[in-house]
């Protein structure tokens, strides 16, 4: 068996379970794309005869998606600039030291991410009933998905500054510069990249965020998409092609950011996460 | 003032800084709503009480009355079954396919990434796409089972109190085994290629290799793997409101969809509340075990 030979098949193959795994996809894009009776023939078309393109711009308007995302991207975009800022200055701490205390708050970090979402959400709830904060419903979702994700954040990021060469921030301490100088023109730089990739990852997690938006979010104008397509499917429900066409909506964003930058997020994962 | 503001930009106030900001943010909205909870699980709760700070001590009376529902042991196993059922079929699933994608042919890095892709979506989606997957008359997966002999009626994954567990724990097998294939991937490229080749040489054969190679060599990536499993299994929430809504009958329910349904569907925050804290319990004691696991790593 020649090389070539066996590279071929191994890539036909991969390409056979990629498609296998992958299939659910397919199927949320298939099933948007037919017509009401053509979604439940037996045995079902694994091709629509007859794409119903415009159940797009139908369900969109229909729901109001165009709130639901936005909400999504105010939420998204809130928790990721706390969870930066925040984050960014705790991760470049506990990777440039070495000491007992350093170790106690990796471990305090590490416990904090692990705890569930949905397990929290009750004195959480409670809290911001009794502070007030539950008035600004996005804002104590964003408030609690950034204390939800940062640790990760930290976690991911952490490893990046491992990464940065010390002897470049001292010999800018050496030149003259301020520790705020160094940190800013040099470390930060460097670490961008990964930054970055954590940022996004955090990103895309906040976007689909549910349990803390669907409890804290009375008011259907401020809920995000999760909670819109959970209202979307009742129990009963046989609207399934534009279900479909509601998550294929939400998703697709997602997919197109994961798919363009699918090499740098799962190296910053990998990194982060075991090593 | 000055010798504050020289600290902040030049000395060790800066790293205060920025190491202090962030960890009392974290404690303020971690640390104090975990410590909350555990106040609230021993007090009367209910929609009056729920705007005041003073409400009626009642001891460990929410525990007992918690523990006396019928539902929950139940549920408990449950929680059992679908942790260790997801863990299970997220690793071996994930395994085989990183063992698969370890021969290298070209392409493979790119692919085995693209799996990543039911990671990363939104668990709502996730479980609307398998919640129509799985439905009893129209649902795809019915069709191939069937057409591949499998089962010969339909199968009503989210209705049979015997399958609406299942039907969760598939969806969410779906979702983690990408992730464990790209951990496990990761471990399994950090084995000298000279071990195999010392074992070749002296006559081990492909499973002998992998029994006496691979696995030892990839323990502390499977510890810590099982331990971010039992982590992220615990953790799943959304395939649960998405798919079965715990239902029918408490058949699909587990302690941390329950936890949530107590609070929000039937207001009875006490109990949310202890079952919250049976099950941080729970969590912690698996964190410890991941952070041991990962060590080497915490010390840099």
């Amino acid at each position: 068996m020649s090389e070539t030979f066996r590279n071929r098949l191994l890539l036909v193959i991969a390409l056979l379970l990629a498609a296998i795994y992958l299939f659910p996809l397919y199927w949320m894009y298939i099933t948007a794309l037919k017509t009401g009776s053509e979604m439940f023939a037996t045995p079902p078309s694994f091709w629509p005869d007859d794409p119903q393109w415009s159940i797009f711009p139908f369900v969109f308007q229909l729901k109001g998606m165009g709130r639901f995302l936005w909400n999504s991207a105010v939420i998204a975009s809130g928790s990721v600039a706390l969870i930066a800022v925040l984050g960014t200055g705790a991760a470049y701490v506990l990777a440039r030291y070495r000491n007992a205390w350093v170790d106690v708050g990796l471990f305090l970090v590490l416990m904090l991410q692990v705890l569930p979402a949905s397990l929290m959400i009750t004195p959480i709830f409670v809290l911001f009933t009794l502070t007030g904060i539950l008035d600004f419903p996005r804002t104590a979702v964003i408030l609690a998905i950034a204390a939800k994700s940062m640790p990760f954040f930290i976690v991911l990021v952490r490893a990046t500054f491992m990464s940065v060469p010390m002897e470049l921030e001292e010999a800018a301490l050496v030149d003259g510069n301020s520790r705020v100088g160094a940190f800013w023109s040099i470390v930060l730089p460097l670490a961008r990249n990964g930054i970055l990739v954590s940022a996004i990852l955090i990103f895309m997690q906040a976007f689909g965020e549910f349990v803390y938006s669907k409890s804290l979010i009375q008011e259907i104008e401020l809920q995000p998409s999760s909670v819109g397509l959970n209202a979307f499917m009742g129990p009963n429900t046989n609207e399934w092609n534009r279900i479909m066409a509601f998550a294929s909506i939400y998703v697709t964003p997602i997919l197109a950011t994961f798919v363009l930058l699918q090499r740098r997020i799962v190296s910053g994962l990998t990194s982060g996460a075991l090593k | 003032m000055r010798r504050l503001y020289s600290s902040l930009v030049d000395g060790r106030g800066f790293d205060l800084c920025l190491i202090g900001i962030p960890l009392a943010f974290l404690i303020v909205l971690s640390g104090v709503p975990l410590i909350y909870n555990v106040v609230m699980s021993f007090q009367a709760v209910d929609m009056f009480s729920l705007g005041s700070f003073i409400r009626p001590w009642v001891g460990h009376e929410n525990y007992r009355q918690l523990i006396a529902q019928p539902e929950f042991w139940p549920i408990m196993g449950h929680t059992a079954t679908f942790l260790v059922a997801s863990i299970a079929g997220q690793f071996l699933l994930g395994f085989a396919l990183a063992l698969f994608f370890w021969m290298n042919f070209p392409g493979a890095s790119w692919l085995r990434g693209l799996f990543l892709v039911s990671w990363v979506m939104p668990g709502l989606v996730v479980g609307a796409v398998w919640n129509w997957l799985l439905s009893g008359d129209f649902g795809v997966f019915n069709f191939v089972l069937h057409q591949l002999h499998i089962i010969s009626d339909n199968v009503f994954w989210r209705s049979d109190p015997a399958f609406s567990l299942w039907s969760v724990i598939i969806a969410n097998i779906w979702l983690g085994a990408s992730f464990n294939m790209i951990l496990l991937s990761v471990g399994l490229s950090s084995i000298p290629d000279d071990l195999y080749e010392a074992a070749e040489l002296d006559g081990a054969g492909a499973l002998t290799r992998f029994w006496t190679i691979t696995l030892p060599m990839m323990r502390s990536t499977i510890g810590a793997l099982i331990s971010l499993g039992l982590i992220f299994t615990l953790q799943q929430f959304d395939l649960f409101a998405a798919i079965t809504a715990g239902g029918p009958n408490n058949s699909s329910n587990v302690a941390q969809y329950w936890a949530w349904d107590l609070s929000f569907k039937q207001y009875d925050f006490a109990k949310g509340a202890a079952i919250s804290v049976i099950m941080i319990v729970v969590v912690m004691l698996a964190s410890v075990y991941y952070v041991r696991s990962t060590r080497h790593e915490v010390r840099g």
